[in-house]
């Protein structure tokens, strides 16, 4: 019997850390600083690490096993936030998206902490120690840059104002959310995204930038329900090239 | 053309005459040193440095450059220029034996310094303990106390107030590292897998 309310939840989670686990691996090798590339290589290696322990509970609600769920699937199966697919463009854009997301994640695993579902709760209680580190280098990098040199607070600015639109996307609401909030498996979206906003409001604060107020902006939804920009497929296409090549193959 | 990637955009550049000459100074940033506790057993020990424009970057920087793999329960940097280093000695000789200076005037104020001794060339400083004293110099001549049988044949000392530590909260950052098998190369067998391959 599929639990499709549980496997929503999972599947939103799993594909959002996936998608931004490889984007943010596109930076090793060039990032700005050595030290700072391998602490975002390994933040998305991390990533990487917990779309797997979710494809796994996916795998054991009756879902198909996760190499065939994380390189057999495409586009209009993934159900990633459109945000997370964006290419990186430059650093300043990678390190906002860092900051809007793993805060989203942290409010979001916090909640997962009380699900009903024990093997979720176990797994959210695990890794929300882990978070930890990803909000204080992205929240540490915010606060030093966002108030640093005219140049860095106007391009860490223009990535807030071009990225905040997507990361509404992170709470958009899907038909499973009131079985899902019923059963308490998770808190609404519109709960996390107002414990999302508090938390990033906090930070700016202490810097030279603005957060536009929630009544001007336009999310941009449809991630959740396999409605993918065209970006995503050709994520996809790349990073399932070597797997497709021979699914059978012994690794 | 300008690419994301820097290699490609110095390559285009090097087709230019190049100027020759002394490199520019300051253009790094400046070091901090890290130290590491591998687990609650063992004491913190010396790994090397990061490159950060302040302790707190120092600090997030050199949690993802040193303590990657393995295990680690806690970790704390300090700007290079804020360790005091002994001279070094060898064989049989003690530093302290040449450590000079009177002691020091009792009646000025003291402050606790981390100290941390070198008991074999080549390996790295590790930590001995916390003196109270008004000077550098004075906490090296105090340190003599934290090490009874082993030759110490160099001391660092840091005022405490220098040191960015890991925060209480923090401790549990480390938590799920042990687990993390894949970021360890012998997990991926590839030398067992290399040699099945070859003799199929």
């Amino acid at each position: 019997m599929k639990d499709e309310a549980l496997n929503d939840l999972l599947y939103r989670m799993a594909d959002d850390l996936l998608v931004l686990g490889h984007r943010n691996a596109e930076w090793t090798g060039i990032g700005p600083l050595l030290e700072e590339d391998i602490a975002f290589s390994s933040m998305a290696q991390d990533k990487i690490g917990q779309s797997l322990a979710l494809y796994t509970l996916l795998h054991e609600a009756g879902e198909p096993d996760p190499d065939t769920l994380g390189f057999m699937r495409d586009a209009s199966d993934f159900r990633n936030c459109i945000f997370v697919e964006l290419p990186n463009g430059e650093y300043d854009f990678s390190l906002i998206r860092h900051f809007l997301f793993d805060t989203a994640l942290a409010v979001r695993i916090d909640s997962l902490t009380r699900c009903s579902y024990e093997p979720l709760a176990n797994l959210a209680r695990k890794i929300q120690a882990e978070l930890k580190y990803h909000a204080l280098h992205a929240n540490t990098f915010v606060r030093k840059l966002g108030t640093a040199t005219g140049e860095s607070i106007n391009r860490l600015q223009r990535s807030i104002d071009e990225a905040l639109p997507f990361a509404l996307g992170i709470f958009e609401s899907t038909p499973w959310e009131k079985e899902i909030v019923e059963r308490s498996l998770c808190e609404s979206e519109t709960i996390l995204e107002s414990r999302w906003r508090a938390r990033i409001d906090r930070i700016v604060a202490t810097t030279a930038l603005t957060l536009p107020s929630r009544d001007v902006l336009t999310p941009v939804y449809g991630g959740r329900a396999g409605q993918h920009s065209e970006h995503l497929q050709p994520l996809i296409d790349e990073m399932t090239e070597v797997y497709r090549s021979d699914p059978e193959t012994e690794w | 053309m300008n690419s994301v990637d820097p290699r490609i955009n110095r390559l285009l550049k090097a087709r230019q005459p190049a100027d020759v000459g002394p490199k520019a100074p300051l253009d790094q940033f400046g070091t901090f040193e890290v130290f590491v506790k591998a687990r609650g057993g063992k004491p913190f020990q010396h790994e090397g440095i990061v490159h950060a424009p302040d302790a707190e970057m120092a600090f997030v920087l050199a949690k993802e450059t040193f303590t990657r793999r393995f295990t680690c329960v806690s970790l704390f940097v300090a700007d290079t220029r804020q360790i005091f280093v002994s001279p070094l000695t060898e064989g049989s000789q003690s530093v302290f034996d040449i450590l000079s200076g009177p002691p020091g005037d009792p009646a000025l104020p003291t402050e606790p310094y981390e100290v941390f001794h070198l008991y074999k060339r080549g390996k790295q400083h590790v930590h001995a303990g916390t003196v109270n004293a008004s000077s550098p110099i004075e906490a090296m001549q105090v340190s003599r106390s934290l090490q009874e049988s082993k030759t110490v044949y160099s001391v660092w000392v840091i005022r405490m107030a220098d040191i960015r530590f890991t925060r209480p909260d923090e401790e549990d950052m480390w938590e799920t590292l042990p687990e993390k098998k894949f970021r360890d190369a012998v997990e991926y067998k590839g030398g067992d897998r290399l040699k099945t391959f070859l003799r199929s």
